[in-house]
């Protein structure tokens, strides 16, 4: 077991935990702490993948935005009551098992193929290579992608100043 | 050297809690978060198979990704807070009103 592996199965391992604790988590505010911590394990195992750029994107943009945007979120709409799960037996059962059948069959599928195709070169994928093709190929989508977050900026701005729903302002 | 079915089933697995969160839960916050966890899983994946192919694609992919995933939480915060100011709730129980 190389080092590599070894941090990588430890930022997994810390990732899988963390992210059922933030389903499972009755309070918002501690479910927001359990997800900085799978988004931050998340940004680890990319770093095993030679992601960096891609880490380092998930540390700012996830640990640094979107989990203070959650917590201002629940501050803001102050909701310090658990929201009561009522939902009966059967429908629980179900779409619990739906998503654990479809994980159970891939996961089996993935390690029922021929194993160790080892992943990952040792010297790493340069960032010029990843800036190139965001220049280049991918220029096309990389401007759709800005256009897509000014509607986002333009339509939740109008989303959240309406009082009501009725309200045309 | 990680092997790539590793890769594979932890963004697997991953998606999977995420899938559970949102199916099963009421609070529409949690829901959101369990969205963040599905997306999460996706570029797992596409880090992964970048990473096997020995190719920049998979970052870029995930960069898309990442992006997606930021214009729908500025969108899903602005719908949870109007809904919120019109009920005073964060119940996802109470989104009948189209149920016709």
């Amino acid at each position: 077991m190389t080092v590599t592996l070894a941090i990588f199965l430890f930022f997994a391992a810390l990732a899988i935990v963390s992210a059922v604790l933030v389903v499972l988590q009755k309070n918002a505010m501690r479910s927001v702490l359990y997800l900085a911590f799978t988004v931050l394990a998340i940004a680890g195992v990319f770093f095993c993948l030679q992601a960096e750029y891609l880490g380092a994107i998930q540390i700012l943009v996830y640990g640094g935005g979107i989990v203070v945007l959650y917590v201002f979120v629940i501050v803001i709409a102050n909701l310090k009551e658990a929201v009561p799960e009522r939902r009966k037996l059967f429908p629980k059962i179900f779409i619990v098992a739906m998503p654990a059948l479809l994980a159970a069959e891939i996961a089996l599928a993935v390690f029922k193929s021929r194993p160790a195709a080892a992943a990952g070169p040792e010297g790493g994928l340069e960032l010029g290579a990843l800036a190139e093709a965001l220049m280049t190929t991918y220029l096309l989508p990389f401007e759709i992608a800005s256009i897509l977050l000014l509607a986002v900026l333009i339509g939740a701005v109008i989303i959240a100043r309406r009082r009501s729903l009725h309200d045309s302002r | 050297m990680i092997p790539v079915n590793l890769v594979l089933g932890l963004g697997l697995l991953i998606f999977s809690i995420g899938l559970v969160g949102v199916l099963v839960r009421k609070n529409l916050i949690i829901m959101l978060m369990s969205l963040e966890l599905l997306l999460n899983g996706v570029n797992i994946i596409l880090a992964g198979l970048g990473c096997h192919f020995k190719s920049p694609r998979g970052s870029v992919f995930a960069l898309f990704v990442i992006v997606m995933a930021v214009s729908e939480a500025a969108v899903g915060f602005a719908l949870v807070l109007s809904y919120f100011r019109q009920k005073q709730r964060a119940d996802a129980d109470e989104l009948n009103e189209l149920k016709g």
